[in-house]
């Protein structure tokens, strides 16, 4: 039925020659539904997103309100949902069960917590960077006052873990044997590694054959820790489309480990939720530190899954700014970049309706940004609402600027942030200006740069 | 009981501070400042401060369920493992526990240049990263042989605006680097503080690297304490709160490199002899004409041919063990709990990792073993991957 109610969502006629629909119409739910799902999937050279024609009535839209949790419904505005082949409803289905199930069970959050304790290291702290504050101080002295809130110090050096850790409890409880993953920048792929070795899970990592180039220290470490890593001709996008057709392939005994908010529900709420642990405890120390919330909210956006982790907490407190920068590559007019809400436009994506950055017949553009994990040409479907009710602002920073916030907060602070934490640093050179003295502004330092020194030392020297 | 060390720097025979005259002074100075420091409440707010926010303490005391179930015996007893996660630390070794306190130091003896040696390049690192937070000029002095051994680190330390400079001289490691940075202090003592990495040093320098590491208070006690010693601060931080606790056994593994037997190792407390070097009377590995016997090991955290005197002093109380661990049984331990655990210890830490298969079977049921994780092992992965041929 999905596909059927899409067609007709988008104005199209229902192509009975067409395998998708033929397959629906059918209604017979075959032994090899698995083989029909792979069928389903995107192919090279075809459409893989549909376009949104705005000019048309929308048919079968309901506005869901605001505070409806976003976790039964699945919907965040008009975007979210579940846009894929109805033999994968199930599935997703059972998982959503299970991940209300888990969330309810006090023996689950125990294990959790204890995990996210003892095993990656939480509490993250806020960290006063003096130095940095006393950089974007005016000529008077005055000037916003620059918090870090360090996930860099996780085990395995970013946020990622925080959802890998809850998810592969997950795949254990649901008596699943092995894990696949795709990874952009290898962070997430690490994170799964390093939970699935924990766990005694097997674990295939996909990741683009450039990508991995880019980020051979972290191919490494990933088989270090007993994972299996493939590579697929492209980037992130490609790694996604495989690893869900390995997952499709296997569904009995395989669980496909999604590290960030973009997919069918429940994906997306479901690494919300293990990410905000970073809000909830951002408000805690900003009481503990100064008595009151944050002012501003400052994250580096490629699926979103960082900036939703410290946003998500504080989207009702009206009073906090929420910023998110997104990766302007060579230039946003340049052609290569990664910057979905800035030049993107509404369609539907590896199985959720969203931002993306696709060309007139609906196929995507190759992203580019120097920081590999913001390298992903579609966005969360929550940020695309928030984007669109005006709740988050977004901007972007490009390559250059980047790697000028990467240098400066490692000369400055000593401290090496990720190129995708370096994004959203890069922005305070414009946004400190326009601050009055005193904002209280909490950037998501959302990893470590260690992955990142080999790349800064060729952009240094290819660009001298 | 015994003060530790004693009012002339000393433990039992062992430490001392055997320097040039020119040193004298500062060194006085820093023992002073050191003393009076140590009890001023602001001063240990504003460092308790830092510990937490910016290097990430109070570190866990994790639970390792999969090594301990490694560890069990067919009919299902066998110690408890738990890791201290110094490799959680901001740098991702223990070494930065200490810089941040020397650098304290050194600003309220209004010095602006810092200089330090650097072995595996953790201590350079964390010097680094510190003289960058508080806007300090940085020089490191590393070994050339090491430079090479430890690429990103050396990247690591120029990033952080440090001044890496190589040491040729000799086997061009960790204890060459130590000898350039004494004499560059000798020459610039008015301006320039030394912010040693180790234990191994003349007085205070052993003491104050042991108080800044052992910050956190355990809930229980644990039963035995087993780190990897080199020179030696880490396995001092653990042990140094439970000493004279006599219910609480402490080990200490070397790197036994290419064997014992070989010449090929850095096992100071099982092979060496007592001696002068770097200031300080120690054990140590020297020929019979007391020259330094060059150390090996596949990490470059432990290449180092001494040991702090209050491990040697340990050592011939009785009150701690010190056994040793090959370069091969280390790398096995590195795959083994990157493997079973998910976290990939530095090399230097599997030395320690690698001793629990020798000490698990000895074991009663339900003994409380605690491994000093002291560090992360990103900086290894090119070495293990070449001999372990992943």
């Amino acid at each position: 039925m999905a596909s059927y109610i899409q067609a007709r969502f988008f104005n199209r006629q229902v192509d009975d020659s067409c395998p998708a629909n033929r397959l629906m119409i059918s209604k017979r739910r075959t032994r090899n539904a698995h083989v029909a799902c792979a069928q389903l999937l995107p192919m090279e050279n075809t459409p893989n997103s549909r376009k949104l024609d705005l000019n048309k009535p929308m048919m079968g839209t309901q506005q869901v309100p605001i505070n409806v949790p976003a976790i039964i419904s699945g919907k965040f505005g008009r975007f979210g949902g579940k846009f894929v082949p109805e033999t994968l409803i199930a599935c997703l289905k059972e998982l959503e069960a299970e991940f209300n199930w888990a969330l309810e069970d006090p023996e689950f959050q125990n294990e959790l917590q204890t995990a996210l304790r003892d095993y990656i290291g939480r509490e993250t702290p806020l960290y006063f960077a003096e130095r940095l504050t006393n950089h974007y101080k005016n000529e008077d002295g005055h000037g916003p006052e620059i918090y870090l809130k360090r996930e860099d110090l996780n085990h395995c050096g970013a946020h990622k873990l925080n959802n890998a850790i809850a998810q592969a409890m997950i795949a254990k409880r649901m008596g699943l044997k092995s894990v696949v993953a795709a990874t952009g920048a290898g962070q997430h792929g690490v994170a799964t590694a390093a939970a699935c070795a924990k766990l005694s899970l097997e674990c295939t990592v996909f990741m683009g054959i450039s990508d991995m180039e880019k980020q051979n220290s972290n191919v490494l470490l990933m088989k270090l820790l007993g994972a299996e890593v493939k590579g697929v001709e492209g980037n992130f996008k490609d790694a996604s489309s495989q690893a869900i057709r390995e997952w499709v392939g296997n569904l009995q005994t395989t669980y496909y480990l999604t590290g960030t908010v973009v997919g069918p529900h429940p994906c997306p709420s479901m690494v919300r939720e293990f990410q905000s642990v970073i809000g909830k405890e951002t408000r805690r120390q900003a009481m503990e530190k100064w008595g009151g919330k944050p002012d501003v909210l400052l994250a580096c956006v490629g699926s979103g899954s960082n900036a939703l982790g410290i946003f998500h907490e504080f989207i009702g407190d009206e009073d906090v700014r929420l910023i998110g920068v997104e990766a302007a590559g060579f230039g946003l007019d340049s052609g290569k970049h990664a910057a979905t809400l800035a030049r993107g436009e509404v369609g539907v994506y590896h199985g959720a309706m969203s931002y993306l950055l696709q060309d007139e017949e609906g196929q995507i553009i190759g992203p580019h940004s120097i920081g590999v994990g913001l390298e992903y040409p579609g966005v969360s479907p929550e940020l695309s609402f928030l984007k669109d009710t005006g709740r988050a602002e977004f901007y972007s920073a490009t390559d250059e600027e980047a790697v000028e916030a990467y240098k400066r907060l490692s000369r400055i602070e000593g401290i090496i942030p990720s190129l995708e934490a370096s994004h959203a640093l890069a922005f305070l050179e414009k946004l400190c200006p326009t601050l009055p003295s005193g904002t209280k502004v909490i950037v998501n330092c959302s990893g470590r740069g260690d992955k990142d020194a080999a790349t800064v030392l060729n952009y240094q020297q290819y660009s001298m | 009981m015994w003060q530790r060390p004693d009012s002339y720097g000393r433990f039992g025979k062992f430490g001392g501070k055997y320097v040039p005259e020119t040193l004298m002074h500062a060194l006085s100075e820093l023992e002073s400042t050191f003393n009076s420091l140590k009890d001023d409440p602001d001063f240990q707010n504003e460092l308790a401060g830092i510990l937490k926010d910016y290097v990430g303490r109070e570190t866990p005391l994790y639970f390792s369920e999969r090594l301990t179930e490694h560890y069990r015996h067919p009919n299902g007893e066998g110690p408890h493992i738990y890791l201290k996660r110094e490799d959680l630390n901001h740098t991702g070794a223990h070494k930065i526990n200490n810089a941040i306190g020397q650098v304290f130091l050194a600003k309220h003896l209004g010095k602006k240049r810092i200089i330090a040696e650097t072995g595996a390049g953790q201590h350079g690192v964390a010097t680094a990263t510190v003289c960058a937070r508080f806007g300090l000029q940085c020089l490191t002095y590393m070994g050339a042989q090491d430079m090479e051994r430890q690429a990103l680190n050396v990247f690591r330390m120029r990033l952080l605006d440090a001044e890496v400079r190589a040491v040729h001289s000799r086997t061009a490691t960790l204890k060459d680097a130590t000898s350039e940075a004494i004499r560059d202090w000798v020459a610039n003592v008015e301006t320039t503080h030394y912010i040693l990495g180790s234990v191994a040093g003349p007085y205070p320098y052993p003491m104050m690297v042991r108080e800044k590491e052992a910050m956190e208070k355990w809930g229980g006690k644990p039963d035995v304490l087993v780190a990897c010693v080199g020179e030696g601060s880490d396995a001092m931080g653990l042990f140094d709160d439970f000493i004279k606790d006599k219910d609480v056994r402490l080990i200490g593994v070397e790197a036994a490199g290419l064997g014992l037997d070989s010449g090929k190792h850095a096992a100071t407390l099982t092979k060496g002899e007592v001696g002068v070097l770097h200031g300080t009377m120690s054990y140590l590995l020297q020929d019979d004409d007391g020259q330094i016997i060059e150390p090996h090991s596949i990490s470059a955290g432990l290449d180092y041919p001494g040991v702090g005197p209050e491990h040697s002093f340990l050592k011939e109380k009785g009150r701690a063990e010190y056994y040793s661990v090959t370069d091969e049984e280390a790398l096995e331990a590195f795959k083994r709990l990157s493997r079973l655990e998910g976290i990939i210890p530095a090399l230097e830490t599997s030395h320690a990792l690698a001793y629990l298969e020798k000490l698990s079977p000895t074991l009663a049921n339900g003994t409380k073993v605690v491994v000093n994780c002291s560090g992360r092992g990103d900086k290894d992965v090119q070495t293990a991957i070449k001999y372990l041929k992943v």
